[in-house]
């Protein structure tokens, strides 16, 4: 029994040490964040190599969409599609979340990439967050009809349906402007 | 034990140099790094502040009404960083009493898995954990939660807590304190109420024995969201008394819930069940009626007459729940038949606001006994930030 808790004492410590570096936070999930972009980008897109490149704020802010970075993806010297990584509300936090377009402005892939409060964590499901590139486009996303509803996640599943909203009201004004 | 300890050592410090390597292989590749902070700069940090309530009327029939705060909640989160956090929950009980509701730490290891420690919610059924006003319906939070499910049920303990996104889960398990069945004077476990009156709530809680409790929820179908909870240990006597054959009880339970929705139709159900260990023993000791098994389940049905689009939402809803805490009773004790409860809720909560809600509703309420059955009347407001 001893033994046994001493082993799990010294697992925890070693868990802890190895998720623990000098950098800062933010910094570290920074990094994260570009990782799982990258791999997204890589699952989602037929191409192996891209870069990405990074343009200046294009997207209006609002409630839902606190924050946001717009890059191009760029395969072989061609713009291939658009990655934006998006910030949004849930309860008393804020988590992030990628979108990846096609040159059509269709959404290929929404995925969850941070969440950080404890209740509402269930948007990150994969299979709930596929409706987002099954519906139709031109059609905008509405809570508990297009967009089925998560008990338990509610305030979050309506934030990140708005955010996506927002994110392609901004995206059509700038198809229309010509500057994408 | 050493050469294991030294393997164990061998493959962490591994991992560790693997994930350095990897992350400045990352920054290399993208050098405008502190841009995406963009994302970053503007977090919420420190002090979250929240809270929820209820006021209620309650009208049974022919007797006087009760009016009552039947509860109002203040929630302080700390966050010290993107991983650490602290949770809690004061809650004050018909005004005068106060109970700390939750109070533990969150840490995060990595996006689906995180350490839990404090006073926290046992995750049994759908109340216990979500238990705000403003997300069940009828004014009283549904009886199978009260007499089979202690609601609100926390205890001291410890565990990990996360989320599975490919397949759509959330899973916890933890070790918690368990309930007090004996305190020296007087068994607390009866058989109107259950394990209800041993909950130890964290104040000055004894504790002798380990108990388990852990959920697992399915969310993969769209709309339906599934949870299967188990609870299973022995209940605590304090020093002196745990030594008397009887003054502890083995306890099981399961608990199987069910959420769905459909456009502006929802459902949810509730099946729980207790077994007890060694109630005869216990019986017998302390002059108490607790049953062998406690059973119950609910089923409920919804739908909101409101457009989708609005802010508001009005849903009707009917609720019909079926309840025993003497499903089953040992040698010593008699099956009594009041015990076995059958209640109807008809009513409606016209949400005014997300996070604001009024609430009517008619119950009846009877029991195995013939010509049981008594109406009840219920109004509330309740609020959820």
């Amino acid at each position: 029994m001893k033994k046994t808790v001493f082993l799990s004492f010294f697992l925890f410590l070693f868990l802890s040490l190895s998720s623990w570096t000098k950098e800062l936070h933010s910094d570290r999930e920074s990094k994260y964040i570009l990782k799982e972009t990258r791999k997204a980008i890589s699952a989602t897109f037929p191409f192996e190599t891209f870069s990405l490149e990074q343009k200046e704020q294009k997207l209006n802010t609002s409630t839902f969409l606190e924050a946001h970075s717009f890059f191009n993806i760029i395969s072989e010297d061609a713009l291939k599609g658009y990655a934006i990584i998006a910030t949004a509300p849930s309860k008393t936090d804020s988590f992030e979340y990628l979108l990846l377009f096609d040159l059509n402005l269709k959404i290929k892939k929404v995925k969850v990439l941070i969440y950080r409060e404890n209740y509402g964590g269930e948007i990150s499901s994969k299979r709930w967050l596929s409706q987002f590139i099954e519906s139709p486009e031109d059609d905008s996303f509405v809570y508990g009809d297009n967009i089925s509803a998560i008990s338990g996640a509610t305030i979050s599943v309506k934030s990140i349906t708005e955010s996506i909203n927002e994110v392609m009201v901004s995206l059509k004004r700038l198809e229309s402007e010509k500057q994408i | 034990m050493r050469k294991a300890l030294l393997s164990l050592i061998i493959i962490f410090s591994s991992f560790v140099l693997s994930g350095q390597n990897k992350q400045s292989y990352d920054s290399l590749q993208i050098s405008s790094n502190q841009r995406i902070l963009n994302n970053l700069a503007g977090l919420p940090q420190g002090i979250t502040l929240g809270g929820y309530g209820e006021v209620l009327y309650n009208k049974p029939e022919n007797l006087n009404a009760e009016i009552d705060i039947q509860r109002l909640v203040l929630l302080f989160g700390y966050k010290f960083d993107e991983r650490v956090q602290f949770v809690t929950e004061i809650e004050f009980e018909h005004v005068k009493e106060v109970y700390v509701e939750q109070a533990f730490v969150n840490y995060n290891l990595t996006q689906g898995l995180n350490i839990r420690a404090g006073l926290m919610l046992v995750p049994m059924g759908i109340i216990n954990e979500f238990h705000e006003p403003t997300i069940f319906n009828g004014v009283e939070r549904p009886s199978l939660d009260k007499y089979i499910i202690p609601t609100t049920w926390r205890e001291i303990g410890i565990g990990l807590s996360g989320r599975l996104n490919r397949i759509s889960a959330r899973y916890q398990a933890y070790l918690f304190n368990g309930f007090l069945s004996h305190n020296g004077e007087t068994g607390l476990l009866k058989g109107s109420n259950g394990l209800r009156s041993g909950r130890q709530k964290g104040a000055e809680s004894t504790m002798n024995h380990v108990n388990f409790a852990g959920k697992f929820d399915f969310y993969g179908i769209r709309g339906l969201r599934l949870g299967v909870s188990g609870y299973h240990g022995k209940t605590q006597a304090v020093d002196g008394q745990n030594q008397i054959p009887g003054s502890e009880i083995g306890v099981s339970m399961l608990g199987i819930d069910g959420r769905y929705t459909y456009k502006k139709f929802s459902a949810r159900g509730q099946y729980a069940l207790a077994s007890l260990i060694d109630t005869d023993l216990y019986n017998e000791l302390t002059g108490r009626d607790l049953g062998s098994k406690l059973m119950g389940y609910y089923l409920e049905a919804a739908y909101n007459v409101l457009p989708f689009k609005n802010r508001q939402r009005l849903e009707g809803f009917v609720r019909y729940e079926n309840f025993n805490t003497h499903h089953e009773v040992g040698n010593i004790v008699l099956k009594n038949k009041a015990f076995h409860r059958k209640e109807w809720t008809f009513g409606f909560s016209y949400h005014i606001a997300p996070g604001a809600v009024y609430k009517m509703d008619y119950q009846t309420k009877s029991t195995a006994i013939s010509n049981s059955t008594k109406g009840q009347f219920n109004m509330g407001v309740g609020i959820w930030f």
